[in-house]
């Protein structure tokens, strides 16, 4: 929440971050030629209840209208965004790349009652290929660097790969809801005590077990990997993960990868790669995102897509001490004898039209105003000057002004 | 190289976990018996450690306050923090059961009373068996409710028997099988991978 505005408030200095992550990531995205959208704030609770094991009811804010219809506050992005496409296609012709910067709705139950959060994220609409996933990965690399944070880990996994050993054992609901936590824990101990009396082959037992620790450098994983995939399913999927990874090596970025098998998405609507990013000191993942190829099925179209979303919250909360911070937030003052009021105003206006930051003050009520700005124009009825880095220097007309601080814009901080 | 932080579990399993730590040549010069310090950095510089309360371990983790931490399973099941579970230490061994006076079963057909330290794993147990229950949560001395009439049963770990005998009461269930634990930060697991599988494989080495 930045609601608070009062001079030197911690609110305003995270604001400020806020705004300045915002468009560094928003810039990033659109190199990568992806166009800004934006979804309603209210969504269909039916449409939610409908998309299977994504987010659970009791997460959703929900809101009933005039008509005694129930709505939720947005608890999500990826799910509106593709069914507003399959509501015009059936079938993907053409590709398309979105981006968004929004709010989202849950419900938390940690106490802390913090239930809007705000995502930054990309969906990529396009024939599903190791090429298409590499980019999107690395797009999600980039968008972590570029705020500064160079430590940052991408680990990347394959939810069909669990999913794939899963339909190998026949168990029941249950049994996969406790075999999932324990892969998602990597708890070793109980996983093998588990599997130990279920009936089934050695082999599945045997990559069961090996899951937890097919984690860390991308080859060494894949290497031992190789071992326990025995369908051709499992070696297509490996494979597909091992293409990924030589792409990403030509993006220049494999000092961030990390390769994890028994990473699992609570959002059940990922079907192949998926991956999150982590920073140092941060407890959770940044980002996080995945392959969604089926997820258009459930509204009747056939659209490989891709697509991830950054915590806007616990990036500022990383790069805290990291971005260096402009507190200069005006490029010059105009301080007017009250007969120069008219220049003032005009030579306001001049710079203004050229994007630079003005304040126009009247000499007498100065001492109200404790903004820092980069330069000090003075308007006195006797003469008029520019004081620049403790330089003062007189000019007569505002074509003067324009070019003088035309010629200080190499060092000069403003907003262009 | 940034060191990595390790909340341990203040009471019994710290004293045990510290010894096993000195076996794996993490020595913490400051430490000794009568020591009051919450904060201790390891002689090399690799490991600083937290002293906390055993039930607030995994929220240091799971935040990433600590990189690793050091607790009972019986914590872990009952907060159920989203962290790796990465260890087994087999010592501070004990049972999570279900104990009351002999011959009393919990039956389906009627509401029980549970009186318990552990709300989260008594309520998630009877819901499983399709028992109704009425939840009471009380932070020591569970064995006098019985007694006093206060609930039928009480959910509680037990590591010899003795309290439970004492007081007239024996287990009519176990629920699991406790002892204490290693947990990993996931964040922290990806950006010092490499630090914290080196504490894990000399901790792994005294225990084999």
């Amino acid at each position: 929440m930045y609601t608070d505005y009062r001079l030197n408030d911690e609110n305003l200095i995270d604001y400020q971050k806020y705004e300045q992550i915002i468009l560094t990531i928003s810039k990033r995205f659109m190199t990568y030629g992806y166009t800004r959208i934006q979804t309603p704030m209210f969504e269909q609770y039916d449409l939610y209840t409908k998309v299977t094991s994504s987010i659970h009811q009791n997460e959703m804010m929900k809101v009933i209208d005039g008509t005694g219809q129930v709505l939720v506050l947005r608890p999500d992005v990826t799910i509106p965004i593709t069914r507003q496409l399959a509501a015009g296609i059936s079938e993907l012709r053409n590709e398309y790349r979105y981006f968004y910067v929004q709010d989202v709705f849950r419900q938390t139950f940690d106490g802390q009652g913090n239930s809007q959060r705000t995502q930054a994220g990309v969906e990529y609409f396009g024939v599903s290929s190791p090429e298409a996933d590499a980019e999107v990965i690395a797009l999600s690399c980039q968008t972590v660097t570029d705020l500064g944070l160079q430590d940052c880990k991408i680990e990347i996994g394959h939810a069909g790969f669990f999913n794939e050993l899963i339909s190998e054992m026949n168990l029941t609901a249950t049994q996969v809801k406790m075999l999932t936590k324990m892969i998602q824990a990597k708890n070793v101990t109980e996983i093998e005590s588990f599997i130990l009396d279920l009936p089934i082959g050695e082999k599945v037992k045997k990559a069961i077990m090996m899951i937890p620790f097919l984690y860390g450098k991308p080859e060494e994983v894949q290497y031992r990997a190789a071992e326990i995939a025995f369908t051709p399913n499992l070696k297509n999927k490996l494979e597909h993960l091992a293409k990924v990874v030589e792409l990403l090596k030509l993006y220049g970025l494999e000092d961030y990868l990390v390769l994890d098998l028994g990473l699992i998405n609570h959002m059940g609507y990922y079907s192949g790669i998926i991956f999150q990013g982590f920073v140092e000191h941060i407890g959770k993942p940044v980002l996080m995102g995945g392959r969604y190829d089926q997820l258009g099925n459930e509204f009747e179209a056939e659209i490989p897509a891709i697509g991830f979303a950054c915590e806007i919250d616990s990036l500022i909360e990383a790069s805290a001490n990291r971005l260096v911070e402009s507190p200069i937030q005006l490029d010059a003052k105009i301080i007017y004898d009250s007969a120069c009021i008219s220049q003032s105003i005009q030579l306001a206006n001049e710079l203004r039209d050229q994007n630079y930051r003005v304040l126009s003050l009247p000499s007498q009520k100065k001492v109200f105003n404790h903004q820092q700005s980069t330069c000090t124009i003075y308007l006195e009825e006797a003469s008029h000057s520019l004081l620049y880095q403790e330089k003062k220097t007189p000019f007569v007309n505002s074509s003067e002004v324009v070019r003088l601080l035309e010629e200080e814009r190499g060092t000069y901080n403003c907003v262009l | 190289m940034c060191a990595v932080t390790l909340a341990l579990a203040k009471g019994r399993t710290a004293d045990r976990m510290m010894e096993l730590l000195a076996k794996a040549g993490i020595q913490f010069p400051d430490f000794h018996a009568t020591c009051r310090k919450l904060v201790l950095n390891s002689e090399d510089g690799t490991i600083k450690l937290l002293f906390v309360k055993a039930v607030d371990v995994p929220t240091y983790v799971e935040k990433g306050a600590a990189d690793i931490g050091i607790v009972g399973k019986d914590t872990i099941m009952e907060e159920q923090p989203n962290v790796y579970e990465l260890l087994d230490f087999k010592v501070a061994k004990c049972q999570i059961v279900v104990a009351g006076f002999e011959g009393k079963q919990p039956e389906k057909d009627k509401v029980i009373t549970v009186a318990t330290k552990y709300p989260s794993i008594a309520e998630r147990f009877f819901v499983e068996k399709g028992i109704r229950t009425e939840l009471i949560k009380l932070n020591g001395s569970i064995e006098l409710a019985p007694l006093i009439g206060m609930s039928d049963v009480i959910v509680d770990i037990v590591e010899t028997g003795s309290t439970l005998k004492e007081n007239g009461l024996v287990i009519l269930e176990t629920i699991a099988d406790v002892s204490a634990r290693l947990i990993v930060n996931k964040a922290s697991f990806a950006t010092k991978t490499i630090q914290i599988q080196q504490s894990i494989k000399s901790l792994k080495g005294v225990l084999e």
